[in-house]
């Protein structure tokens, strides 16, 4: 059965639809790359899953159970984590106070916590900025404790809104790296991106979205080659 | 341990000195409005200091405490000192639903709505008259006799309410240095930092601040049962009016925002500025208090007691 399972996912604000009729599942071990053109819907697919927006029509179902209705706190509860795309650190606090703060989830006294947190900093190389105010880190650095306190809530399924958004060739490639090791550790990936490459390499399957609706849905070789999808990229004449 | 030890300790022996040295009784006023100040001002900080909920409305809360307290004695025969704690628990009650309601808005939105309980709360008291008595308001002719180790107690002298202003600001400060160092406490900063993010990490912000403000309230209902305790009187105007809920502001602001020792430093200089400044104007030390404030934010915008943490080394986990 599939961790995840989205069936006919509607969200329109006032008039506008943002999401129709969406349907797609992600299998436990997976990477799925989630992509399409700006303003698909990907975030909002996100937001959808995350009840951080309530969907207008729909289910959504983590391992069975629905989690429509439930407010973010009780989804990450569930086991499922997400981070933004737009980093929302704890800016005024240090790397190690935001992801203990994440661990308390799963470790309500406040050594345990600490001691998840560490297990998470290091794993995403930041051992060495533990004492740093989250707002003085770098845009790499902050998309790392994004993932840090995603993990430490211990997720079984994780969203990644863009992790590579505005980052160099070789962060990417680290970024790469360290997804492929957090799904290794057990945990199944949904990663929304545009950068094309760590898409390619990394993803299992992709599906695409354009105007809120899904036009594809495969391995990533192929679905890059079928003309809806060419055509939502680079227009009709390409296609 | 003997970082905090030492302050704790040093804090009790003034606080046991001040009556038993001090005969001028203007003086002793002072010292137990600063005392009631301290308990407004850590009860607001808790919910605006560490948890980020800037309140226009606390005296709502006050008035709760003051009236429950106030007619407990003066309906129901039952002590003050019994009726402190159960106005705190009045208050903290009616909170629950203000909570729950106001905190479906953010930011300013929260504020104002506040402010909207506040006067819906100071209306209610003006207009219930056969609970509130309206705009007549209560007074306490007299307290009840207690014979404490071996006498009596004089209620007409100021130790006996310094003693129990105390022990209320010692419980303030005591709560709000449980709650710094508790995950209660690290959920609070959370919300006040970026509160999608907490609940993203599993934070149920809405529970994390209906039961802060509940705590918040508990200690505001306290102070405005002392209130009625130590002024005898309780009217709409004295005890549910907008200028209160901003004293409440202004001290947590000056004293420094999500402080353990905040509140009390906040009280010491604005009952030191209004008592200065009160001979020559009624309402006066109002402007006093907001001029006070402006440099304060311009100037430290983490208060005089976050000012004074910051330049003490090693501070960082004090205070």
């Amino acid at each position: 059965m599939a961790l995840l399972d989205v069936q006919g996912l509607t969200r329109h604000f006032g008039g506008v639809g943002a999401v129709f009729e969406l349907s797609f599942s992600v299998n436990e071990g997976e990477i799925l790359g989630l992509i399409g053109p700006n303003g698909a819907g990907k975030t909002t697919v996100f937001n959808l899953i995350t009840g951080f927006v309530r969907p207008s029509k729909g289910t959504i179902r983590l391992d069975g159970q629905s989690v429509v209705g439930l407010r973010p706190h009780a989804v990450a509860r569930r086991g499922i984590a997400r981070t933004f795309q737009i980093v929302k650190p704890f800016p005024g606090l240090s790397v190690r106070e935001n992801v203990t703060l994440a661990a308390f989830l799963r470790h309500p006294a406040r050594k345990d916590a600490e001691a998840a947190a560490t297990v998470q900093l290091t794993r995403v190389g930041l051992a060495g900025r533990v004492d740093e105010l989250a707002s003085q880190l770098t845009l790499m650095d902050q998309k790392r404790l994004e993932m840090a306190k995603a993990l430490a809530t211990r997720p079984r399924l994780l969203l990644l809104d863009e992790p590579m958004g505005g980052l160099n060739a070789t962060e990417v490639d680290d970024a790469s790296d360290l997804v492929r090791q957090i799904r290794a550790s057990g945990v199944t990936v949904v990663l929304v991106e545009h950068v094309m490459k760590a898409i390619m390499r990394i993803s299992d399957r992709v599906v695409v979205m354009n105007q809120g609706e899904k036009i594809a849905e495969g391995r990533p070789e192929r679905v890059v080659e079928e003309p809806a999808v060419l055509a939502a990229y680079f227009g009709k004449r390409v296609a | 341990m003997t970082r905090r030890l030492l302050p704790a300790l040093l804090g009790v022996a003034v606080l046991v000195a001040i009556p038993l040295s001090i005969r001028n009784s203007f003086f002793l006023h002072v010292c137990i409005l600063i005392l009631m100040w301290t308990v407004l001002g850590a009860a607001w900080n808790v919910l605006g200091g560490f948890a980020g909920q800037v309140s226009f409305g606390h005296a709502a809360l006050f008035a709760v405490g003051a009236y429950t307290t106030i007619i407990l004695y003066l309906k129901g025969g039952l002590a003050p000192w019994w009726g402190i704690p159960l106005g705190g628990l009045a208050a903290a009650l009616v909170s629950v639903p203000i909570g729950l309601l106001c905190f479906r808005l953010r930011g300013p939105y929260f504020a104002l709505a506040t402010l909207a309980v506040a006067e819906i709360v100071k209306l209610v008291a003006l207009n219930w008259e056969s609970v509130t008595a309206g705009s007549v308001g209560y007074l306490i002719t007299t307290l009840p006799p207690v014979r404490l180790f071996g006498l009596e107690v004089n209620w007409e002298r100021k130790p006996p309410f310094f003693a129990a202003a105390a022990v209320l600001a010692v419980v303030a400060l005591l709560t709000t240095g449980w709650l710094r160092n508790s995950r209660l406490g690290a959920y609070l900063v959370a919300i006040r930092e970026n509160e999608d993010a907490a609940e993203a990490v599993g934070i149920d912000t809405v529970r994390a601040k209906v039961v802060t403000l509940a705590l918040s309230a508990f200690l505001a209902g306290m102070g405005g049962g002392f209130y009625a305790f130590y002024f005898r009187y309780v009217d709409p105007d004295a005890v549910a009016g907008i200028g209160l809920s901003m004293e409440m502001v202004f001290i947590a602001v000056v004293g420094g925002l999500g402080t353990v020792g905040g509140p009390l430093i906040g009280a010491v200089f604005l009952t030191a500025v209004a008592e200065l400044v009160r001979d020559r104007f009624q309402m006066g030390h109002l402007i006093f208090y907001g001029l006070f404030m402006m440099l304060v934010i311009r100037f430290m915008p983490e208060g005089i007691w976050g000012r004074v943490r910051r330049l003490t080394p090693g501070a960082r986990t004090g205070g």
